[in-house]
């Protein structure tokens, strides 16, 4: 009943509930310690003697803290990056083989050898009645680091939302360019025959491509990425272009099975949700094509990944645990400053309570500020990588701060302070008298 | 309420178990002013600290008024101290970061919450009174005669029954000693409070109403100064 209870409680409430729980045991030991006296101002007046010692302490808790939320962090955003990369991507047709492979290549355009699809497979896909958009993806080809790929007009409509500066080609040597790419509207270039290393500069010599229109920015492998029409893809080859020599300049489906020289993937878009396990269980045939959703690919990958994911988090609550052991050992060391102040208390008359007091407060004020930067700083920590990151793949990887960094710290705020009141306890025990004359 | 001050028997044994301090018999009546004398490491500040209850360990009876404060337990023994004592230490012991009436008003952090103005009213007149106006500054810059001075305000805020001061006048050049020496000395008495103050200071034992030696451990002697 209590779990029926919880669930039924909306997400931020839930999330609220834990952060208020984790910070219990903080705001009652706050609580007992200091009812009934005012020991801020003596708290207040510690931090500021020993100010350079506590700026050190608490660089050291917000370095320690910032790392472990920037690792979440950064681990969920280029989770939700992949994700997002692969929104538009609900269902992939090829040629039998590796789903993983397929995937990071139609996808994340990270071309590998793989078997190709005849006119009449694409066919029947483009011509089934719950397909809305059957796109060709041909690859190979590449502009310095833009890959080119050949695909349809519909298909970028679909990519950019129709949101295009510029236009779409209207003829096979016109392209339309990544945001990435650094092609602007009106700049031409000659696409080599291969990519990345193996591409051969010269091998489409003679070969020309306007860029007529620019696709807006998608965060995906895509802003890099140059397309033009399947049918140039297949004609700088010197392949048949798709359609039959009486169709003319013809650019787009529908395709004569007869003149199609093959595609590695279809990109498909059902005309409704619900149409998506049908079409894959239709199109999955043994030897023949295969039909995968990228987004169980991803979430398989996600799956194995988890254990990965798990380690990570068990090393950084292992580093956290050895960072709180370092807390608890700076304290002792940072107490032990005060011992004679504390000695002083006593011998006016100030309870045990009262000295418990000011030394914790001090120690939960170094951890709680340095546990507010460490959150600023992993999370800082976390958008450099990300930019790096979303750089380098161009997959767009965006930190942000989730519940379950939140947590981290506040667990780890809670479980410090609550350790804080040990070096605050062994100093009580110091004699008083010794203390007095030290 | 005055308190006298009978000791029977008291001996004070260091952490191996051997007594360092020993006294038979000692009786102060209420707002006698007492000096306590003796070489460097003969148990004056062991028999001041004994008096107040700091030593863990010490046996006999130390008797202030009605309450004998060695059979206290260790948190009713801390609350009459913060009742009925104000102590002075010969390095002042002040929070260099708080201002003197701060500083003067300490012992207000601990006390009831109805209490408190009551104890920061009095730092301040004590302040006042001890020639320090500057309240507000951090006492950091204080000369070593102004920040006794600090610590003598704060001893009194609370209007203790009794001063305990362990060698006030040490760490100040003659002049700030005299002169803190004749505010100190005015103040008890024009309060009626007791004073015990461990000294080596002629200066300040003159001033006092008996002086009670102690030597080797030992109260040896008790001198009567005054009439």
């Amino acid at each position: 009943m209590i779990r029926d209870g919880w669930d039924g409680l909306p997400v931020l409430t839930q999330e609220l509930i834990i952060c208020g729980a984790l910070l219990l045991p903080l705001v009652v030991i706050a609580a007992l310690l200091t009812r009934g006296y005012a020991p801020f101002r003596l708290t207040r007046a510690i931090l500021r003697r020993f100010l350079w010692a506590n700026v050190m302490f608490v660089l050291l808790i917000a370095v320690s803290v910032g790392m472990g939320i920037g690792l979440i962090a950064q681990e969920r955003g280029l989770r939700q990056g992949m994700a997002h990369a692969a929104d538009k991507f609900d269902m992939v047709v090829s040629a039998p083989g590796s789903e993983l492979t397929m995937m990071l290549a139609a996808v994340f355009l990270q071309p590998s050898n793989v078997g190709l699809l005849d006119g009449y497979a694409y066919n029947e896909i483009a011509e089934h009645e719950n397909v809305e958009i059957a796109a060709p993806i041909a690859f190979g080809d590449s502009f310095g680091d833009a890959p080119v790929i050949g695909t349809t007009a519909e298909f970028v409509t679909y990519l950019t939302d129709g949101a295009l500066e510029g236009r779409l080609w209207e003829a096979t040597d016109e392209a339309v360019a990544g945001a990435a790419v650094g092609l602007a509207v009106g700049d031409s270039f000659t696409p080599s025959h291969g990519i990345g290393d193996s591409a051969e500069e010269h091998g489409h010599d003679g070969v020309g491509f306007r860029v007529v229109g620019q696709m807006p920015r998608t965060g995906t492998p895509w802003d890099r990425a140059i397309l033009i029409p399947v049918e140039a893809v297949w004609e700088v080859h010197g392949l048949a272009n798709g359609h039959a020599p009486e169709a003319g300049d013809r650019i787009g489906p529908p395709f004569d099975a007869k003149f199609f020289p093959g595609t590695p993937a279809v990109i498909v878009r059902a005309s409704a949700l619900w149409a998506n396990y049908a079409l894959r269980n239709e199109f999955t045939r043994d030897s023949e094509m295969m039909a995968f959703f990228p987004g169980s690919v991803l979430a398989n990958l996600y799956r194995i990944m988890g254990d990965v994911r798990q380690a990570m988090s068990l090393m950084s609550i292992v580093t956290q645990i050895l960072v709180a052991a370092s807390v608890l050992l700076g304290l002792f060391i940072l107490t032990r400053l005060f011992q004679r102040q504390v000695a002083m208390l006593r011998a006016l008359g100030a309870p045990r309570r009262f000295v418990m007091a000011v030394v914790w407060l001090y120690g939960a004020t170094l951890l709680t500020v340095g546990t507010l930067l460490g959150v600023a700083f992993g999370f800082a920590a976390a958008a450099a990588l990300s930019r790096i990151v979303t750089q380098r793949t161009d997959i767009l990887v965006t930190a942000s701060l989730g519940w379950s960094e939140v947590h981290l710290a506040l667990a780890f705020l809670s479980a410090t302070c609550v350790l804080a009141l040990i070096p605050a306890l062994a100093l009580l025990r110091q004699p008083i008298v010794a203390n007095l004359r030290s | 309420m005055t308190l006298p001050l009978s000791v029977r028997g008291l001996s004070v044994p260091n952490p191996r178990g051997r007594a360092i301090l020993t006294v038979d018999e000692l009786d102060i009546p209420a707002g006698s002013l007492v000096g306590v004398r003796g070489p460097s490491g003969a148990g004056k500040s062991t028999l001041l600290y004994a008096l107040a209850g700091l030593w863990s360990g010490a046996k006999g009876a130390v008797r202030w008024g009605e309450t004998e404060i060695l059979a206290l337990s260790d948190a009713r023994r801390t609350a009459f101290r913060a009742d009925h004592f104000g102590m002075i230490f010969q390095d002042f012991l002040l929070f260099e970061e708080l201002s003197a009436a701060g500083n003067a008003g300490l012992v207000s952090l601990f006390r009831r919450r109805r209490d408190r103005a009551g104890v920061t009213k009095r730092a301040r007149q004590g302040l006042a009174r001890l020639g320090l106006t500057d309240t507000p500054r951090a006492v950091a810059s204080f000369s070593g005669g102004e920040r006794q001075r600090v610590a003598v305000a704060r001893a009194l805020a609370h209007d203790p029954h009794v001063l305990l001061a362990d060698e006030p006048t040490a760490s100040l050049h003659r002049e700030a000693a005299d002169a803190l020496i004749d505010d100190m000395v005015k103040l008890v008495r024009d309060s009626g409070k007791t004073l015990i103050a461990v000294s080596h200071d002629l200066a300040l034992l003159d001033r006092m109403d008996r002086v009670v030696s102690v030597i080797d451990g030992r109260v040896d002697c008790d001198v009567e100064v005054r009439a």
